[in-house]
């Protein structure tokens, strides 16, 4: 292998990884503050890219980039809040109703999909580039498209952090996520926080689908494959903090990059398992977790 | 005379299915502090749930202020209970609302919230006092009753031992700027230092005029606190004591449980 393609393999790993710790950022949001695993993340991300397709695209109402990811941004901010108070709300305060929540979002992802389907037909989309040309550092070389993509998920996953670590309103998105009764007793707003948190989960997974959208082809079932691995990273790394998905998103990353150069595309998810598989025996609670929220 | 600070007519309630207390009634006129007495495992600490919010009253009222904290009329038949959604069946009592309205309680063996520094525990507890006094006084007032948590304001919850960890949850509750303030066994499972030294700080909290709701297992530290004593057995208020005719602790065991075997 020579150098050029281990850093073309290189810069190509930490793309992913920076998309991959995007999207399990915005699962742990919700995974952590309400306690499930949110299986319609996926049908976000494709929502997401279609409506940044929708407004910024020449084929939409071609409004350009700013406008296509604001939108993006606060459409499925909106959409993500009417998917918790459909689908999970009715659910709160009850006992045992975990594993039911969790297929709901199963089945709420299925409605996203179809309602896709219908809206937007079956025909693949795209995202235009966000810029000819790369950006050359040295020997590595990024697409403006991928250095779109790192500054924006730097810039949200550090926006995200701390607004949950140093405002009063993420810290008591936090406290409700660690003991609801006390929260509640303190005067939190609990269904307020939880819906908080679901918009902000979705619209981070619309950032996520519309750069997606903009390297892939659109269809409503495109989150499926980043959904898997961001679970991966999710559990990989555990939720105990914010960051650690981040730095297990971009192990990911570049472990499937360099799996896919070796040994071939289908023996990713393999490799990945195996090593999340070998982590998790050694360590229950993921690679950085140290206290881990019983649900 | 102006209306009672908390006043409860025929609270009934528990765990679904299980009814735990029935037909409670108790009234609380302005600046009065009461105790709770009784065995463990009749209905406490779930009757003072119930009062917060935190568990659904079954029947009954509960009243602050004049401010009615619960919905009117009975609980739904076992169909609609099931039925929470809440957009379309409020809450028949919402904890949030209880203590926006300055009723704070400090649960028994609060955990709180495990992965957070005391600092930042000590920035969300506000929220309850919904604008109401000067935060500013009441984080002075709790630095001053308690000392050692200055000390302790970035290390996590999970860290602290069960006596700092009371504080925090004593100290969050005063941070709500409570009009009146439920402590349910504050001294529970500490040593006997700081058993003493969290005993003077409820007390300093009774003497900065909060009036106390406290349930204790201890008579002389109850004495000293409040105006009546309220013996609580098997789901029912079964006597209440005036501060004057309330015996000590021995004599109130013996006349409660009998004497002791010799």
């Amino acid at each position: 292998m020579s150098f050029e393609s281990f850093l073309f393999v290189l810069t190509g790993g930490v793309v992913l990884g920076a998309l991959y710790a995007l999207m399990a950022a915005g699962l742990a949001v919700v995974w952590t503050t309400l306690g499930i695993f949110n299986f319609s993340h996926g049908a976000f991300v494709a929502l997401g890219a279609y409506i940044g397709w929708q407004v910024g695209n020449v084929d939409g109402f071609a409004l350009g980039h700013v406008l296509g990811l604001s939108a993006t941004v606060l459409g499925m901010f909106a959409l993500g809040i009417l998917f918790q108070q459909m689908f999970i709300r009715p659910f709160e305060r009850k006992e045992n109703i975990v594993a039911a929540t969790v297929i709901t979002t199963l089945a709420g992802a299925t409605v996203l999909q179809n309602g896709m389907l219908l809206i937007w037909g079956p025909r693949s989309k795209q995202i235009s580039g966000i810029g000819e040309g790369s950006l050359n550092i040295g020997p590595l070389a990024f697409s403006w498209n991928e250095v779109a993509l790192i500054v924006l998920v730097a810039f949200i996953l550090g926006a995200v952090g701390w607004f949950l670590s140093r405002t009063r309103t993420g810290r008591s998105m936090r406290a409700v996520s660690q003991n609801r009764q006390a929260a509640e007793l303190m005067g939190l707003n609990v269904p307020l926080l939880y819906a908080l948190a679901f918009g902000l989960s979705a619209a981070m997974a619309g950032v996520a689908g519309y750069f997606v959208g903009s390297v892939r082809f659109i269809n409503p079932t495109m989150g499926a494959d980043p959904l898997m691995k961001a679970l991966i990273v999710v559990i990989f790394g555990g939720i105990a903090r914010f960051t650690s998905p981040i730095y297990a998103a971009l192990i990911v990353g570049l472990v499937e990059s360099f799996t896919t150069f070796y040994l071939g595309l289908y023996w990713a998810p393999a490799v990945l398992f195996a090593m999340m598989m070998i982590v998790l025996t050694i360590k229950p609670a993921g690679l950085f977790g140290t206290h881990q929220r019983t649900l | 005379m102006s209306a009672p600070l908390l006043e409860v007519r025929g609270l009934s309630g528990g765990y679904d299915p299980i009814q735990i207390f029935s037909q409670i009634d108790l009234t609380l006129s302005a600046g009065e502090s009461i105790g709770f007495f009784g065995p463990n495992g009749h209905g406490k600490s779930t009757l003072m749930k119930t009062i917060s919010g935190v568990l659904a009253p079954w029947t009954g009222e509960i009243v602050l202020e004049g401010q009615r904290l619960n919905r009117a009329g009975e609980r739904g038949s076992r169909r609609w209970r099931n039925f929470n959604y809440d957009v379309v069946t409020r809450r028949r009592m919402d904890p949030k609302k209880v203590a926006r309205a300055g009723l704070i309680h400090v649960p028994e063996g609060s955990l709180l919230f495990p992965e957070m520094t005391v600092a930042e525990t000590m920035d969300v507890a506000p929220v309850a006092a919904a604008g109401r006094g000067n935060s500013a006084d009441r984080l002075a007032q709790v630095h001053d009753l308690f000392p050692r948590l200055r000390e302790r304001l970035d290390s996590k919850i999970r860290y602290l031992s069960g006596g700092e960890r009371q504080m925090v949850a004593i100290a969050c509750g005063l941070l709500g700027d409570p009009k009146l303030m439920i402590l349910d066994e504050p001294t529970l499972g500490l040593s006997p230092k700081l058993r003493i030294e969290l005993c003077q700080a409820i007390a300093s909290i009774k003497a900065a005029g909060v009036p106390l709701i406290l349930i204790d297992q201890d008579v002389n530290f109850l004495t000293e606190l409040i105006d009546r004593l309220y013996l609580f057995d098997h789901g029912r208020i079964s006597g209440v004591l005036e501060k004057a005719d309330i015996p000590s602790h021995e004599k109130l065991m013996a006349m409660l449980f009998g004497e002791p075997a010799a």
